[in-house]
């Protein structure tokens, strides 16, 4: 059973008078353990699309299920808690809380569900050393790089073990080689933790890390294609590439 | 619990410790209205308590009293003593005569003491004629030396308070030297008591001397001025003294009047209630200013941590528990700030305390503030608090999860924002309904009325964001004329963020319209004070003294060179007959030729003749009323009032209505005819003396003295110095609101640094690319400078308006429950004055952030994100 299904999902914003066809009606399915990006322009929907998989809205039509919760049926409190036990976010603006150690700030979601981190701490030490800051725990993100603090926003996303992590654009705000840190992070969450991953990014070197990418322009999946993991990334950039290319000029 | 512990210890805690200036600034809020609130409570209860207290005390333990219901000064047949003592269920009648005199030797004070209640000698002692057997049955005398008085009751012998014994140089086995109507006569000082109980009467100027003695030295033989009655039962049941007390009554007659002992108290402290009115009002809106400024404060944070708790509901809190995160802080502050509220009302209440001491010149018992006032106070703060952040505690909950996805600033506004006018309108509309058609009895009426001042900031409030626009389009002209191009750049800043800009002033808004508030009360109250003052003490000199005044001192004061005229004043009680009982007032009676010779009436209305006036008060059977008791109980010219005279109630008709403050407007006014003709009383209380023109006060009241100062123990002060330390004494009245008003100013003031601070860091990129594309670094200034004019224009406007309205309901609601009929008065300089005072305000408040934008370096700033 696949984790994340999206079912013919629409979605319509009214602004003013008019209506904005924000998705179309997008259909996929993500398996366990798998990367997936979703790619595309600015006003293709993948915006829309990773406010929706994250239960933070709900389609206009279609359906979204989430291991075996529909989102749409679910009310506010419920969505909350689906959004809490199984989903991790990573944002582009990191988004740590400034008064908490990177610690405290990885193990918010537990305290926020009411659980004795003290319970979770061979996990809390299993992360840190994926993401690589165990030696930088004890520091607020003032004190940190952005590519450290969007680590602690990565290890954050994990700690509750969610069925999925959705990031958005999460190097839309590092410089190169700290966006590579990261996407190699995530690709390693996949690897060693079999955590499924869904980026949105606008960047082929970030989408060049995933599995599969999918393309959305107007509201709709128009293209999507596996990458092997055997190729090098620079090869799968130029792919992803010369996929954006194909799809402009049509 | 302990899931929850671990939330408040890194979520709460850590953030109050993050923005720890900021919440102790909000609790400068909770704290001005907690402290305001326990404050006043404490010490209009301690000025209640010690009045009742003073007449409990030195009752002892009296249960009923006897005394003159016409007031007679020869009070009534001892007789009457020997009856009731004979009756059954009354164990004792203890009678004492009551003489009002001086030391011999001492020289005259030059000072009047001045009260709520009017003047008085500072100089006299009160002694009681007792009977030495019968007397300490009812009160104790605590000796500190000495004996109480021997068993004769013509002995000539005196117990006096060991403190006024000390400060006259009295001693035990000495002789005590005073002045009687048969010249100076001297008693042995037998025993010295301590300042309590009974030694607490007259302020400690007071001793005990033998019944007999006392008749016989003030011409007083075979009279008594009270009975206080012991009954057989120590401890009777309520209905049971009520009906002694009733049967009493009809036996001794409509001349006598049997009243419980605290009775008596009970007048002072219903002149005391139109003060505390007054200042329970002002504790009523300090705390929901207070709860104004917390909810400003709160809605600012919430505004500034919008994309954290979007993050927050993003990653699984629930709408609950982002309210309650806010509500914890808010809690906290609560629970802290209280806390502090109640140690700063501790303090105040002892300053009030002395400050009513000045007023009613009367020392009142030490201040005691009861666990109960405490724990009440503090948990009302706590409340209020939680209420007032309540609002901004669930808008927090509301955020919703995408804000945290969004890029910084661009936020949506919420329905408040947007369409709040409709609410505001609607809380103006009813808010001004209920302050001034208030249907509740008074006392609600003036809670409910402080809860209104809440609703009436706030629809000001709402309807601010709706309104932004249109001022700063009226305003740009000005600020690019003072503050150049610069200027019309940053007064558009006022737009972007419309809730932190309706926050800022609304904040402004409290602090002026305050101050507004208690300008307009004070002056209007100021303004009428002074206009009767004049009056009242009018013509140049004021003379009393520290026994009753023949009238014929009167006519020795015309005698004197440089003396124009003189006019005698006497007071006293008297019971007029209302609807609804018998009401004790105060008649002051004087020859209305002589009295306008030395100074003038102020009517009510102001088109009323006095010399006919004058005619109708010399043709008998008149009484001027004050505005006070004309409001009360509807009284005009015309109408009967019923007073008690030697021979039953009489009738006498209003001849006019006058402005008199004197026993807190509780007075009427007759001629001195009708006081001898009905009450058989010819001495003065005072002498007002008018020096002829060209004359100098001074040397006539030097005069006056040195003929006839130790003579007749006059006291002798200029009305000049009189009317000066009166409005002093108001202006220490008033100047209490005054300090609350400065301190709603300086918290609105910290409300415009944080919305600048705010408002400077969110354009820290802009500022960057101004300063990258050639704006200097006083530009920049001047851009900061302007938004917060603005911020003070409007604030400012809306302030006075505000306080005008709410000066304008506190000043009704004033006169309706007093009576006064004062002119609203607002100085136009009052007006310029506060908002010249919001505009300095924010220019001073904007100091710090526009230094820092200034300071903002450009390469980091246009890379900051």
């Amino acid at each position: 059973m696949p984790v994340l299904e999206a079912n013919l999902v629409k979605k319509h914003y009214k602004l003013g008078e008019h209506t904005v066809e924000a998705l179309a009606g997008v259909d996929f399915k993500v398996e366990k353990g798998e990367f997936v990006a979703i790619m595309g322009p600015s006003g293709s929907g993948k915006s829309t699309l990773l406010h929706l998989l994250g239960g933070l809205d709900t389609p206009t039509d279609g359906e979204i299920t989430l291991g075996d919760k529909q989102l749409s049926k679910l009310n506010e409190y419920q969505a909350t808690l689906a959004r809490r036990h199984n989903v991790g976010f990573v944002f582009q603006f990191f988004n740590l809380l400034p008064t908490l150690t990177a610690e405290e700030n990885i193990i918010l979601p537990l305290v926020i569900d009411g659980k004795d981190p003290k319970r979770f701490k061979e996990r809390l030490e299993s992360i840190l050393t994926i993401v690589n800051l165990a030696d930088r725990r004890h520091h607020k993100p003032d004190q940190l790089s952005g590519g450290q603090q969007q680590r602690v926003a990565v290890a954050r996303a994990l700690i509750t073990q969610p069925a999925i992590l959705l990031a958005d654009e999460p190097t839309g705000n590092l410089d190169t080689k700290s966006g590579t840190a990261i996407m190699e992070l995530l690709q390693r969450s996949c690897r060693e933790l079999e955590q499924t991953v869904i980026v949105v990014t606008h960047d082929p070197r970030a989408a060049a890390y995933a599995q599969r990418v999918i393309f959305l322009r107007d509201g709709l999946v128009v293209r999507e294609f596996p990458i092997s993991e055997s190729t090098p990334i620079s090869e799968r950039m130029s792919a992803i590439l010369a996929v954006m290319q194909e799809l402009e000029a049509e | 619990m302990t899931a929850l512990l671990r939330q408040i210890r890194l979520l709460t805690l850590r953030s109050i410790r993050a923005r720890f200036l900021r919440f102790a600034l909000s609790a400068f809020g909770i704290v001005l209205g907690v402290a305001g609130m326990l404050a006043i409570g404490v010490t209009n209860q301690t000025a209640l308590d010690s009045i009742v207290r003073l007449f409990e005390n030195t009752s002892g333990r009296t249960k009923l009293s006897i005394s003159s219901a016409t007031q007679d000064v020869n009070g009534f047949p001892e007789q009457v003593q020997r009856t009731v003592g004979n009756l059954p269920g009354i164990s004792a009648a203890a009678p004492t005569v009551r003489a009002l005199t001086a030391l011999a030797d001492e020289s005259a004070s030059d000072q009047l003491a001045l009260g709520l209640f009017g003047m008085s000698s500072s100089d006299n002692v009160q002694l009681h004629g007792v009977d030495p057997i019968i007397e300490p049955q009812l009160r104790d005398y605590t000796l500190t030396a000495g004996r109480f008085l021997s068993e004769s009751i013509t002995a000539r012998e005196v117990v006096l308070v060991e403190n006024y014994a000390d400060d006259k140089e009295l001693t035990l086995g000495g002789w005590f030297s005073i002045l009687t109507p048969n010249g100076v006569e001297s008693l042995k000082i037998v025993g010295l008591i301590a300042r309590e109980g009974p030694g607490q009467t007259n302020n400690g100027a007071f001793g005990v001397i033998p019944l007999g003695t006392a008749q016989e030295l003030f011409n007083r033989q075979g009279q008594l001025d009270q009975v206080d009655i012991l009954t057989t039962n120590p401890s009777p049941a309520t209905a049971e003294l009520d009906a002694l007390k009733a049967s009493l009554q009809t036996r001794l007659g409509k001349d006598l009047s049997v009243t419980y002992p605290s009775g008596q108290g009970e007048r002072m402290t219903q002149m005391l209630q139109n003060y505390q009115i007054g200042l329970n009002f002002m504790s009523g809106i300090a705390l929901f200013v207070g709860a104004f400024l917390i909810y400003n404060a709160f809605a600012m944070t919430v505004v500034e941590r919008t994309r954290e708790f979007g993050m927050l509901r993003t990653i699984g809190m629930t709408r609950g528990q982002v309210t309650g995160l806010i509500l914890l802080e808010a809690g906290t502050l609560g629970v802290f700030g209280s806390l502090a509220g109640v140690g700063a009302g501790m303090l105040l209440a002892r300053g009030l305390t002395r400050l009513m001491e000045t007023i009613l010149n009367s020392p009142l018992n030490t201040v005691e503030v009861p666990f109960n006032d405490m724990l009440t106070s503090w948990a009302i703060g706590l409340a209020v608090t939680l209420i007032a952040a309540g609002i901004p505690a669930f808008q927090a909950g509301r955020v919703s999860p995408m804000e945290a996805l969004r890029v910084r600033g661009k936020s949506g506004e919420g329905w408040l924002i947007r369409k709040g006018w409709i609410l505001g309108l609607v809380l103006l509309a009813a808010s001004t309904i209920v302050l001034i058609a208030n249907p509740f009895p008074y006392d609600v009426q003036f809670r409910l009325g402080s809860m209104t001042v809440f609703g009436l900031f706030s629809g000001a409030t709402l309807l601010i964001p709706g309104t932004v626009s249109g001022w700063e389009r009226i305003t740009r002209p000005l600020m690019k004329a003072i503050y150049g191009a610069s200027g019309s750049l940053g007064s558009r800043n006022v737009q972007r963020s419309r809730q932190r800009t309706t926050l800022t002033v609304a904040a402004l808004m409290v602090g002026v319209a305050m101050v507004i508030m208690t300008r307009g009360m004070t002056e209007s109250f100021a303004g009428d004070l002074r206009d009767w003052i004049s009056a009242y003490i009018g013509g140049d000199i004021y003379a009393s003294s520290s026994i009753p005044m023949r009238s014929d001192v009167g006519r020795r004061l015309q005698a004197v060179s440089g003396v124009e005229a003189v006019a005698a004043i006497r007071y006293l009680e008297v019971d007029w007959q209302t609807a609804d009982g018998v009401e004790s007032i105060n008649l002051m009676a004087y020859d209305p030729v002589e009295y306008t010779r030395v100074t003038r009436f102020v009517f009510s209305e102001a088109e009323t003749d006095p010399a006919s006036v004058v005619r109708r008060l010399q043709a008998g059977d008149a009484v001027l009323v004050s505005s006070v008791l004309s409001e009360k109980y509807g009284l005009q010219p015309g109408d009967t009032v019923y007073l008690r005279t030697r021979s039953g109630f009489h009738a006498f008709e209003v001849a006019a209505v006058v402005v008199d403050f004197y026993n807190q407007g509780l007075v009427m006014q007759a001629s001195w005819n009708d006081m001898r003709r009905y009450f058989r009383i010819n001495d003065a209380s005072t002498f007002l003396v008018k020096v002829s023109p060209g004359e100098n006060i001074a040397v006539i009241q030097e005069n006056i003295d040195e003929l006839y100062g130790k003579r007749y123990r006059l006291i002798l002060e200029s009305n000049e110095s009189i009317r000066g330390r009166v409005l002093t004494l108001m202006d220490q009245a008033f100047s209490m609101f005054d300090v609350m008003a400065l301190i709603s100013i300086v918290v609105g003031s910290l409300g415009v640094v944080n919305t600048l601070t705010m408002s400077v860091i969110e354009r820290t990129q802009e500022i960057g690319m101004l300063r990258a594309i050639g704006m200097t670094r006083s530009q920049i200034v001047r851009m900061v400078l302007a938004e917060a004019g603005l911020l003070g224009v409007i604030g400012g406007v809306l302030g006075l308006v505000t306080g005008i309205v709410l000066a304008r309901i506190l000043f009704i609601g004033m006169t309706t429950m007093s009576g006064y009929k004062l002119t609203f008065t607002l100085p136009p300089e009052g007006i310029v004055l506060s908002l010249a005072a919001a505009i300095v305000i924010s220019q001073v408040a904007a100091i710090f952030p526009s230094r820092r934008a200034a300071g903002v370096r450009i390469l980091e700033a246009v890379h900051y994100e």
